[in-house]
């Protein structure tokens, strides 16, 4: 592998803008629901939950990565596994990469769809959307960290419009605190994978780090970034809504922004469905550049070859699902899967590539 | 590359360009800015649909449509059939119930109003005093736009806080809570105005009761908290101190404004149940119809006792009355709920507590001020 020159490093104080955005995406839209299925009022405590747990799994990604400095993911695989199985954990991950991004697509397309043109094709939709991130992508990775850093300033007052689903919020809903069952909170956590996911993307990325020493620093403050505002858009759900109109609403989160209204603009969450679009970019970007970083590793492949293949694919997925029960069991299943890839395996990973890393050194030693 | 971004950027803009999403073309247009849904024949709904036109050439006008079909959205396609203009809904400001039709439940049509994205969450709902239909299609003298007038009636009294607010939102999460019944402001036409004359009580959905506009203060201030609300009462008989009773008139009629008011709930006894609910009023005296010295602290002490005691008086028997219709409008569920842990509350269980429950009242009433002349 060729060595990296610094014009294609970035500074570590960007990962917090990277982290943070390719958590957010669509998940955020409608996680409310899911997670009170489960741990009805005490469901911010799941979200809670799911945040610390995600820092813990960072901490052991960090560590992995620090014993190679500099190599990603799919090289570790390679090193620790051996050629066939580490190429075959390397398939896996891009295939991961690639639902994820056609997951994250297919999901803003259904919301477009039934917020605001119900008419308009999905062909059309996916197409153009495609077209965005192949010219975001043609531009390289420096330019898609900007993607990401605009992606978080721009959309960064949206926040404050919780304000308004705020008054109407009546705080006794959430008590009395902790009378779920513990179980259920359990479960709650673990249907909140598919909005907190998005982190793990980290681990493609460390080695275009330039101030390698700072990564822990932002990654956690990227996660902390995103485990808070889960957090409020959750306690304000829980307070807006009543339990019962909570588990019907499907997006909740836009349906928070309904009942904001201005004098100028009467329908804000049809604004703020619009401005989405900016939200999800990075996700699409960064798993695509993901996806390529660990195919062009398998196969010799120029970039551009790559994602218009890559691309082609997806739109036609995305053409051929078309119900929203089609879209919810993608989902599902993904969930379920990202919840091992992401939570459960890099663990398993630290593990064994700090087991060989103590034979390797003691071998060393002993010749 | 150079090529390759061109083309890039010459099939985004041909797809942007060629494209473009639906239009809706303000001149070919209907805006439906109010619906009135009544009962109608046969389990039949019947809708009162109140359309703006705009007109490029005359001024614009409103049209109003009323069909009747088993569906809510059945109707919209017939009232489709009958308008030169495209109708849509993203302008909706108010939704009307005949009282025939809460009586026999709404939450059927809240939900469907949720369910479209087209319609706003923060529209207002109210019950009409008998037809919606014969209450819009009446000829008033000076009310030119109907649905614009209502719409504006509403968010003025409710933002002045003179009755309950009743938007999509509230009413919906009040249907979907367990323990907290939902409440409309009542309309009625009195001739030549439309005006706001009570409050509709529901139970899960359909309408039980009614309340007095005065006697809606009473809801508004357990239900909901004051900011700058008014009120009237009239200190009677016993009520007043014997100090203050001069001229043997046997009523002191009394009107504060810029209340505030604050609200303390607490459980005491949850197999009863029995509630203390301890309420804060701040109030300005805006009008007093007897000659007593306001300026007297001694006075205004016993103003103040005696306006406590007929508020509290007032306040039980509005709760009583809500008991009996089983009504749970003050969200005492609610609030049992949250309370007491491991409730394993359910609705019936609450319909029958909420029968005997007690209620407390401790109410601490302050006077702030009383204007600029004494």
């Amino acid at each position: 592998m060729k060595k990296l020159s610094p014009k294609d490093m970035i500074n570590a104080f960007l990962l917090f803008f990277v982290i943070h955005s390719t958590q957010v995406g669509v998940g955020i839209h409608g996680f409310q629901r899911i997670v009170y299925q489960d741990a009805k009022h005490d469901a911010w405590i799941s979200v809670l939950l799911i945040g610390v747990v995600s820092h813990i799994i960072v901490i052991f990604m960090i560590k992995t990565l620090e014993m190679y400095d500099s190599n990603d993911l799919y090289g570790i695989h390679q090193d620790v596994f051996g050629k066939w199985v580490g190429n075959l954990l390397n398939i896996i991950y891009i295939l991961y990469c690639s639902t994820a991004f056609f997951s994250v697509l297919r999901n803003y397309i259904e919301v477009i769809h039934a917020w605001i043109f119900p008419n308009l094709s999905t062909w059309f939709l996916s197409a153009s959307l495609l077209l965005v991130v192949i010219y975001a992508f043609t531009g390289g990775l420096r330019l898609m960290v900007g993607i990401s850093f605009f992606s978080i300033i721009l959309s960064v007052w949206l926040i404050p419009m919780l304000i308004f689903p705020f008054k109407f919020s009546i705080s006794s809903s959430i008590f009395p605190i902790l009378e779920t069952n513990i179980i259920p909170i359990l479960k709650g956590a673990y249907s909140m994978t598919f909005t907190i996911i998005g982190f793990e993307l980290l681990n493609i990325i460390y080695p275009f780090i330039k101030d390698k020493e700072n990564v822990k620093k932002h990654v956690h403050l990227g996660l902390l970034a995103t485990t808070v505002l889960y957090l409020s858009i959750m306690l304000v759900s829980l307070t807006y809504f009543s339990g019962g109109e909570l588990a019907k609403t499907i997006w909740a989160t836009l349906t928070l922004f309904s009942i904001v209204r201005f004098p100028f603009i009467e329908r804000f969450e049809f604004i703020a469905i619009c401005y989405w679009m900016l939200i999800i970019l990075p996700n699409l970007c960064l798993y695509m550049w993901a996806a390529y970083r660990g195919f062009s590793r398998l196969v010799n492949i120029s970039a551009k070859k790559f994602i218009w293949i890559f691309s082609v694919i997806i739109f036609i997925f995305s053409i051929a699902v078309q119900t929203r029960t089609q879209i919810n069991m993608i989902n599902n299943q993904f969930a379920k899967v990202a919840f091992y890839i992401v939570f459960v395996y890099p663990i398993f990973l630290y593990v064994v590539a700090a087991l060989k890393k103590k034979f390797t050194s003691q071998k060393e030693q002993k010749e | 590359m150079k090529k390759f971004r061109f083309y890039v950027i010459f099939l985004f803009l041909f797809v942007s360009l060629v494209g473009c999403a639906e239009t809706k073309i303000l001149e070919q247009i209907g805006l439906t800015t109010l619906v009135g849904y009544d009962q109608g024949d046969e389990e039949k709904l019947s809708v009162t649909a109140v359309v703006r036109q705009v007109n490029p050439e005359a001024q614009s006008n409103v049209v109003i449509f009323t069909n009747e079909d088993a569906t809510s959205k059945g109707t919209n396609i017939k009232a489709t059939r009958q308008s030169s203009k495209k109708l849509v809904n993203g302008q909706m400001r108010v939704v009307l119930f005949g009282d025939e039709l809460a009586k026999n439940g709404v939450h059927h049509l809240t939900d469907t109003l949720l369910q479209n994205p087209d319609v706003s969450n923060s529209l207002y709902t109210a019950v009409v005093e008998g037809q919606t239909k014969s209450l819009l299609e009446f000829q008033y003298e000076n009310i030119e736009d109907i649905g614009q007038h209502i719409f504006k009636l509403l968010e003025q009294n409710i933002q002045e806080e003179l009755t309950v607010s009743s938007t999509l939102h509230e009413v919906s999460h009040d249907y979907h809570s367990l323990g907290r019944d939902m409440a409309m402001p009542i309309l009625k036409r009195d001739d030549q105005l439309i005006e706001i004359n009570g409050v509709a009580l529901f139970k899960e959905g359909e309408m039980v009761g009614n309340l007095s506009i005065a006697d809606g203060f009473y809801l508004k201030l357990v239900r909901d908290k004051y900011d700058s609300g008014m009120i009237e009462t009239i200190l009677k008989g016993d009520d007043i101190p014997p100090s203050l009773k001069k001229n043997k008139s046997d009523e002191i009629p009394l009107v504060f404004d810029t209340i505030r008011s604050e609200k303390d709930f607490k459980l005491i006894d949850k197999t009863t149940p029995e509630f203390d609910l301890h309420l804060t009023l701040k109030a300005r005296l805006l009008e007093i119809r007897t000659d007593i010295n306001v300026g007297d602290p001694k006075t205004v002490a016993e103003l103040e006792k005696a306006i406590s005691k007929n508020l509290s008086n007032e306040l039980s028997r509005v709760i009583a009355y809500c008991q009996e219709v089983g009504s749970d409008i003050f969200g005492f569920g609610e609030y049992y709920r949250s309370a007491v842990r491991n409730s394993k509350l359910t609705q019936e269980k609450w319909d029958e507590l909420y029968k005997d429950a007690k209620v407390n009242i401790n109410i601490d009433f302050t006077i702030l001020r009383n204007g600029v002349f004494e």
